[in-house]
């Protein structure tokens, strides 16, 4: 095995060493290179020294309250339109889908069985005509002689004089 | 649970992580998973946290943070990673800053303080003279000092790699940085502890 000291690139070998992360054969292989190379002896052992103080280095306790103060956290940036539905949210979650198909059917059926309320299309210009009363009919004929007539009396140069 | 939202995802499971895939849960709308998520990972997170900013009321709070975040932003989460990349790099993220901005200045005055916060461990008797007390709360002062003088950066990476036991290359993507420039920084960030800790052994 090449020093892992001297060998450019090589030296997290030692890291991993002393950090115990090396699997059995790596491991093996380093150990028997650090009984003939100081120089690697020597820095394993350090090494070992620091992963062994920071293992000693615990942490202070967590306080309890911790998640009550993130869950009050994350219901205060919540909506308050969110908050008020939410008991509804196990009917939206599973019910709307089946509401909606059965609104559907609903709809259709009520559309079906609907008497034909909406206006009709606009009857063709003769069903009109026939459905114009006589009487209504003797009265445009009448104005319309008493325009000829009229149209008769006056002079083609009845216009204004100036 | 695991199998059947593996049964549940189909194929993508496969290259999931769990917590990716909880996540995913998250996104749509499952509290539960996000309980599981946090009780997972809570202690982890703070933990990083006050090692770096070596203050339990300012890890907390940076801690919520990073969780209130996670919880925000999984609308757009998607699993491009894993779960623990994303999470550590938005707690290194905001220890970064929170240092960077000098949040934290009660770290600098507690360094030159004697009170300590660290939990007193118990020795072999389960009852430590005053001694044994005064010198291991000496020795952590120590550590929490040397750890506290790397660059922000080194220190990130040393207690990524040293706690949370990640990979060269997970620690690397949650830096944004090459594996190599990690390993490079490690060995320096180590050079320096093993000068400042050599005496304890």
């Amino acid at each position: 095995m090449n020093c892992p000291m001297e060998t450019g690139g090589n030296a997290e070998l030692l890291l991993d060493y002393a950090a115990g992360k090396l699997k059995a054969g790596a491991r093996a292989q380093v150990a028997l290179h650090i009984e003939v190379c100081p120089a690697c002896s020597a820095f394993a052992g350090a090494q070992q020294t620091v992963w062994q103080a920071l293992e000693d280095w615990e942490p202070a306790e967590v306080s309890l309250d911790f998640d009550r103060r993130l869950h009050a956290r994350i219901e205060q940036a919540v909506p308050w339109w969110t908050r008020l539905l939410r008991p509804l949210n196990p009917l939206f979650r599973h019910g709307v889908p089946i509401g909606a198909a059965a609104g559907v059917v609903i709809m259709a059926g009520l559309l079906m069985n609907r008497p034909a309320s909406v206006p009709a299309a606009p009857a063709p210009q003769s069903a009109q005509v026939e459905a114009l009363q006589p009487d209504q009919v003797e009265s445009a004929l009448d104005e319309m002689e008493m325009l000829r007539e009229f149209n008769h009396l006056v002079p083609d140069n009845a216009g204004p004089k100036m | 649970m695991e199998e059947r939202v593996k049964d549940d995802m189909g194929g993508l499971a496969a290259t999931l992580d769990f917590d990716a895939e909880l996540m995913l849960r998250v996104k749509d709308g499952d509290g539960a998973s996000f309980a599981i998520l946090l009780g997972k990972h809570r202690l982890p997170v703070i933990h990083f946290l006050y090692r770096m900013v070596q203050n339990q009321a300012v890890a907390e709070e940076l801690a919520q943070e990073v969780f209130l975040r996670v919880y925000r932003s999984r609308g757009s989460y998607e699993p491009t990673a894993k779960f623990t990349t994303w999470l550590f790099r938005i707690a290194t993220h905001l220890a970064l800053n929170s240092l960077r901005d000098g949040k934290n200045r009660r770290l600098e005055e507690r360094l030159d303080d004697d009170s300590s916060e660290t939990p007193v461990r118990q020795v072999s008797d389960q009852r430590p003279s005053v001694e044994q007390r005064m010198v291991y709360q000496a020795r952590m002062e120590e550590i929490r000092r040397a750890v506290a003088m790397l660059p922000e950066k080194q220190r990130a990476a040393v207690l990524m790699h040293k706690y949370q036991e990640m990979e060269y290359s997970q620690i690397a993507k949650v830096l944004n940085c090459s594996e190599s420039a990690i390993k490079s920084l490690l060995f320096r960030a180590y050079e320096t502890l093993r000068a400042r800790l050599a005496h304890m052994a």
